[in-house]
């Protein structure tokens, strides 16, 4: 694993969030949180429940306002940016409930998540079938090679909605990968698993970190968390408590008094 | 076979051109895209009073019909304008209405927007003529075919065929490409889609748009067949016949929106009129309605998916694809 990065190395960051705050009515959800992401890691975000991670993670994503605060992407600021706007800059998320489309093949999930193709615009639909065809191919062949590699070949053509639960979530970072990603946003991608496909996904995120992949990880597994994040943001009552590898929070009181009593 | 014969099939042959076209409109948005229109028969009505007002020519003062503009356009430019209003129509409603509503709230104001509609119509009598409608509309090309009646007829329906011909080809280019594919991950899971870089609201208005313009092309051939056209041809109920078809014939599919246009507007509704009359004035077409809402109640819990459901998509392997994937299978049984 690599070491954590040095403090204040915004200029390398790929994602900077600064001062973020969110309230629901006269709760506060999220109160000025900050922190950077650092391309080519897979950053931690652990805390109780009720801690504000998955908030954050919605507030990056782009699915709800921050009430206050910003998020930049690359140095851009992307505080107002839609959420499909976002990511078509590269930020992708998965979801902590199954998000499939049911009515759709495991194919077809992932062709939806493919980018800028050509007959998804309205003239390009229109020119017919051959202006897209060749394309199309293509992706459906990168698809192919992303089912062989979750060992989900034979699951092509099912409607996503037959498959098991977690037969779900792995059909969900695929289609997150199909995304080409800058970085993945995972809400808990291991809750509800068994722990043989727990493994198997652990196995494969690893994978694709070593391959490059920059993440967020929103999870409660500690194990995993140790693991497979380096840094580790941990939360509480909204705010950033600590932030550092895991065995340097494992040591540190304030954190164990979150987890323990929060 | 007898003239009056020809003239019904002929006739039946039109409206089901016409529902098979509004069907298809429909299905692009609620089949296809996921959105509860309950305002569907307003784009068409809008389509139909546009094709009307084209083609009746100004009223004079002393006119038995009131209404707004009034022009002599020659065939098909009411019916291009038709489709033209029904699609700007729908960009004016969806623009207030898909924005940023729930789905059941936005089936309410859709149903709110088809009352609103058709009491404007009705009392504003200098819009397109109040309760009474518009009358003697001139049928296209009469006047330069110079043929029967009954050879006009048939000149209809091959024209109404052509016209379905056209709206098809558009639909199915949409549906078939990875713009409907997108469309129908919309209608799964609008969340999703737009964490996948999908413009949902953009996709939400295109499929309302388009679905309107079809609508409105459906309108106009419908009233230009017909000849008249009033708030009583489309009251809200109506719309409801075409979702019907739709849950009947199987919606997401186009086949089975042609399956539910000849099943519901047509093969049912024309059944009843050959029921003898029976109980007080009225009675028959009430039981229509009951008869309508029992069909889709009937379908929802019992066939959900329809005659023809929305069918599975494949994705053809390579030769060497396949060959490898067999080879690998092979192997693998092997002991």
């Amino acid at each position: 694993m690599s070491s954590p990065p040095a403090a204040g190395v915004e200029a390398e960051s790929l994602i900077v969030v600064r001062d973020l705050e969110q309230n629901f009515g006269g709760v506060r959800a999220v109160a000025g949180v900050s922190f950077s992401i650092e391309k080519g890691r897979i950053t931690g975000l652990i805390g109780p429940n009720g801690a504000g991670k998955s908030t954050t993670l919605d507030m990056i994503a782009g699915a709800t306002r921050p009430s206050s605060g910003t998020i930049s992407f690359q140095g851009r600021d992307i505080t107002r940016l839609a959420a499909y706007q976002r990511a078509r800059l590269g930020i992708v998320r998965t979801f902590q409930t199954s998000s499939e489309f049911a009515r759709l093949t495991v194919m077809e999930n992932l062709l939806v998540a493919a980018p800028r193709l050509r007959g998804e615009r309205l003239v390009g639909a229109l020119r017919g079938r051959w202006y897209w065809r060749d394309e199309e191919q293509l992706v459906v062949e990168r698809a192919r090679e992303l089912l062989g590699r979750f060992e989900m070949t034979a699951k092509e053509d099912e409607y996503a909605g037959e498959l098991s639960g977690g037969q779900k979530r792995l059909l969900e970072i695929m289609r997150g990968l199909m995304a080409e990603p800058e970085v993945l946003l995972l809400d808990e991608p291991m809750a509800g698993v068994n722990p043989s496909l727990a493994r198997r996904i652990e196995t494969y995120l690893l994978e694709l970190h070593h391959s490059g992949l920059t993440a967020i990880m929103v999870e409660h597994e500690l194990g995993t968390v140790e693991r497979l994040c380096d840094p580790v943001i941990v939360m509480a009552e909204g705010r950033v408590l600590r932030q550092g590898t895991m065995p340097e929070l494992r040591r540190n009181r304030e954190v164990l008094d979150a987890y323990l009593i929060g | 076979m007898s003239s009056a014969w020809q003239f019904y099939i002929s006739s039946v042959l039109i409206y089901l051109g016409v529902d098979i076209m509004a069907c298809w409109g429909l299905n692009l948005q609620f089949g296809y895209a996921g959105l509860v229109n309950f305002s569907f028969i307003v784009f068409q009505a809008a389509g139909a009073y546009t094709a009307a007002v084209l083609t009746l020519g100004r009223p004079g003062p002393a006119s038995i019909q009131q209404y707004l503009g009034g022009a002599h356009w020659p065939f098909p430019l009411p019916v291009l304008a038709a489709g033209a209003v029904g699609a700007l129509l729908a960009a004016g409603v969806g623009a207030i209405g898909l924005r940023r509503l729930r789905s059941d709230y936005e089936a309410m104001v859709m149903l709110v927007v088809s009352l609103i509609a058709t009491s404007i119509a009705t009392n504003q009598t200098n819009l397109v003529n109040g309760a009474n409608g518009l009358d003697l509309v001139p049928k296209p090309l009469a006047a330069v075919l110079h043929v029967s009646p009954l050879s006009y007829q048939w000149f209809y329906v091959a024209m109404t065929a052509v016209v379905c011909g056209l709206v098809f080809l558009l639909v199915t280019l949409i549906t078939g490409s990875p713009l409907g594919r997108s469309l129908r991950a919309m209608r799964e899971n609008e969340r999703a889609a737009a964490a996948l870089g999908r413009n949902v609201t953009g996709l939400r208005m295109l499929a309302f748009v388009v679905g309107g313009g079809i609508a409105g092309i459906s309108g106009a051939i419908l009233v230009m067949f017909i000849s008249a056209w009033s708030p009583g041809s489309w009251l809200y109920p109506e719309t409801f016949v075409y979702f019907t078809a739709l849950i009947v014939g199987g919606s997401g599919n186009n086949m089975g929106a042609v399956v539910g246009a000849l099943l519901v507007p047509v093969a049912f509704l024309e059944a009843t009129r050959f029921l003898p009359q029976f109980g007080p004035p009225g009675f028959i077409d009430a039981v229509q309605w009951i008869a309508i809402g029992l069909l889709a109640l009937v379908f929802l819990w019992f066939w959900p998916r329809g005659v023809v459901p929305e069918r599975r998509r494949r994705f053809p392997r390579a030769r060497s694809q396949l060959a490898a994937t067999e080879g690998g299978q092979l192997e693998q049984n092997a002991p």
